[in-house]
């Protein structure tokens, strides 16, 4: 015993505080060396296991590249994986007459070896050996110091797993999460994302917004079950692939079988709970489907909230046989919706109906303050009341009324047509401007948009305006861009001119060399009160 | 991109997207004319769902026409009568000749089909 503590003076000297600034990698070499130079060995190394995939990876080495080399060793199997999976020390005499499964140890003239376990409680996470190229017995006392060692290296290694796990979940979560909110108008979108502060509880939970080719607003909460890294990297593949789908195939409950495909095949025994909601902005539709996600809340403009997209199928990833039915509500204007992950409502001792009801509850308040920041004002109210123990994500959708006069701010991308068509015949509706006038109205107005995008050449990033007005039975649209329209060529621009003037009224063009304002009027009937 | 197709021995249905505009007028136009293989001699498109059409999915569809044309091939449109889209194709009618509208895919089918037989006779 002597021996060995005096020995680890040695190894004593790397402090607390160096391992903390050490980079790992530096620090393991550090501590094999010492390790090395104190038992007379020729060669140390340690293997970390890789619990995924059941094989010993070599991290850190002295006296032989098994690092450079990529040595990998399955459990079980050879010198390293077999002192892992009995978790105590195993030595070789000779390894002429030993299994060993790693090459470079015979290569080396390896005579004989000693490992031990790295232990994290009772939990193997790697393996620490020793090696001689002269015959050796190794004693007691080796066997001491090395476990000594490997208690150390153990200690730091889980630390800067820990460590390195947290920034790296959390820089996934941050680039993984949409920077901006897509703006749309007649709604507010706002969101949050929270990771609870305390230990490794970062996650998969996300939300998306995005345009639906069909100019639907699709709008996503989900959770892949688990924490950490590989949580947030199937987040993220089931997020990017959700998007892919989406732009394929435009029902819901084609996108959630896929994706339910997918998890399965992606073999990582991982599931994850999904709500997909696609608004259509011009009939107010809003439809919802559930695969195992908690059901969002709906406020009405009465403040009566109530539960929409109750779950009915299982989470994806669980089953082959997903079935998957779609909820139609009506958004109105007025109304709120908020879509959350479990971690805002869920507390332990407690029904999960409490929760959704303090929720509601919190809701309404918010609408009620009329903040501008509504998923932060709820998420506020909630972590008030008790600390939040989970991650949190969440997102809140407003619908607000349009008025009278629609004021609009569009990238110029030919993109946003679809969703520009969606606003501008919700807008008619709301005046109660009905077919044919509001559909020729509509198509007139992303005509002149789509002129407005065709122009919007330029260094910056381009946008365009639309400004809509209703007053004496007549609508007033004004298309302005900052390009210049270019003398018309061809057939296909003639003919949005020539639909554009048929559609309408009037149809001016105002160019001057600072842009193109394009004014559209028409004479509408108002549908009689029923 | 993914249309929904259906075949009537050689007549070919393809169903297209709600929108159609400068945003996806030409790859529905690519899809269009790689789906009327050799195979296809006449091409129903479906605008039964279609609620939008700019002037970049009608010259998407003129396009279309004459491509096909170039190849033998007869193209129909199916549009419901209460589609706001009839109004449209009446505005450009000039253009939309040689485009036979049906109010549905079956009406443009059996049209189709009876031309095809016209053909062979």
């Amino acid at each position: 015993m002597q021996g060995s503590e005096r020995a680890l003076e040695g190894l004593q000297r790397i402090s607390a505080a160096e391992l903390s600034y050490m980079p790992l990698e530096g620090m393991l070499y550090e501590l094999l060396e010492r390790i090395r130079r104190h038992v007379k060995a020729d060669t140390a190394a340690i293997l970390l296991l890789d619990r995924e995939r059941g094989v010993l990876v070599a991290r850190a080495a002295c006296g032989i590249e098994e690092v450079r080399e990529g040595v990998q060793v399955p459990l079980g199997r050879g010198f390293a994986g077999r002192v892992a999976t009995e978790g105590h020390p195993i030595i070789v005499d000779n390894v002429e007459q030993a299994d060993i499964f790693n090459p470079m140890l015979r290569e080396h003239g390896l005579r004989s070896l000693l490992g031990v376990p790295l232990l994290v409680g009772s939990d193997v996470i790697g393996v620490m050996h020793i090696g001689t190229v002269t015959p050796r017995k190794f004693n007691g006392d080796d066997i001491r110091l090395m476990q000594l060692a490997a208690e150390r290296a153990a200690h730091a290694i889980d630390n800067a797993q820990m460590a390195e796990q947290r920034s790296l979940t959390a820089i996934l979560q941050r680039t993984l999460l949409p920077a901006t909110l897509p703006s749309i108008p007649g709604l507010t979108i706002t969101s949050k994302y929270l990771a609870a502060e305390s230990g490794i509880k970062l996650g998969g939970d996300w939300h998306d917004v995005f345009t639906l080719p069909d100019g639907r607003v699709a709008f996503v909460i989900g959770d892949v079950v688990g924490r950490g890294v590989v949580a947030a990297c199937v987040m993220a593949e089931v997020r990017s692939a959700l998007r892919a789908y989406a732009m394929e195939h435009h029902d819901l409950a084609t996108i959630m079988s896929l994706l339910n495909e997918l998890l399965l095949a992606m073999g990582r025994n991982r599931s994850a709970t999904v709500a997909i909601f696609a608004l259509d902005l011009e009939t107010k539709q809003l439809c919802v489907l559930s695969a195992g996600h908690l059901p969002a809340l709906l406020l009405n403009p009465d403040g009566e909230h109530r539960q929409v997209g109750r779950a009915t199928s299982p989470p994806l990833g669980v089953s082959t046989h997903g079935e998957y039915h779609t909820e139609v509500v009506t958004f109105e204007p007025g109304s709120a919706l908020l879509m959350y992950t479990d971690g805002l409502v869920e507390r332990r001792g407690e029904l999960i109906d409490d929760g959704l009801e303090r929720l509601g509850n919190a809701l309404r308040t918010a609408v009620q303050k009329r903040g501008t920041r509504l998923a932060n004002s709820v998420f506020q109210a909630i972590a008030s009341q008790a600390p939040l123990e989970d991650d949190v994500a969440m997102l809140a959708v407003q619908s607000l009324p349009l008025g009278s006069h629609l004021e609009m701010k569009f990238d110029a991308s030919p993109d946003v047509l679809a969703s520009l068509r969606r606003v501008i015949a919700r807008w008619l509706a709301e005046h109660q401007i009905v077919d044919p006038d509001r559909f020729d109205i509509t198509l007139a107005c992303s005509e002149a948009a789509a002129n407005a995008i065709e122009h919007a050449y330029g260094p910056r990033e381009a946008s365009f305006g639309v400004d809509c007005g209703y007053a004496d039975e007549e609508v007033c649209v004004n298309v302005s861009d900052e390009g210049t329209w270019r003398p018309l060529e061809g057939r296909e621009r003639g003919r949005g001119l020539m639909m554009m003037h048929e559609l309408m009224d009037s149809v001016d063009v105002d160019s001057t060399p600072r842009g193109t304002v394009v004014t559209l009027r028409k004479h509408v009937g108002v549908r009689d009160a029923p | 991109m993914l249309l929904k197709t259906e075949h009537f021995n050689s007549v070919l249905v393809v169903m297209l997207p709600t929108d159609i505009d400068a945003a996806n007028a030409a790859r529905v136009g690519e899809e269009l004319i790689a789906r009327a293989t050799h195979a296809v001699s006449c091409l129903v498109v479906d605008l039964s769902e279609t609620r939008y059409l700019d002037s970049a999915g009608l010259d998407m569809l003129f396009r279309l026409r004459a491509r096909m044309h170039q190849r033998r091939k007869r193209v129909h449109l199916a549009v419901p009568p209460d589609s706001p889209l009839r109004r449209l194709l009446e505005i450009v009618s000039a253009d939309a000749a040689d485009l036979p509208v049906h109010a549905g895919v079956e009406e443009a089918v059996r049209a189709g089909t009876a031309e095809l037989r016209v053909r062979r006779d």
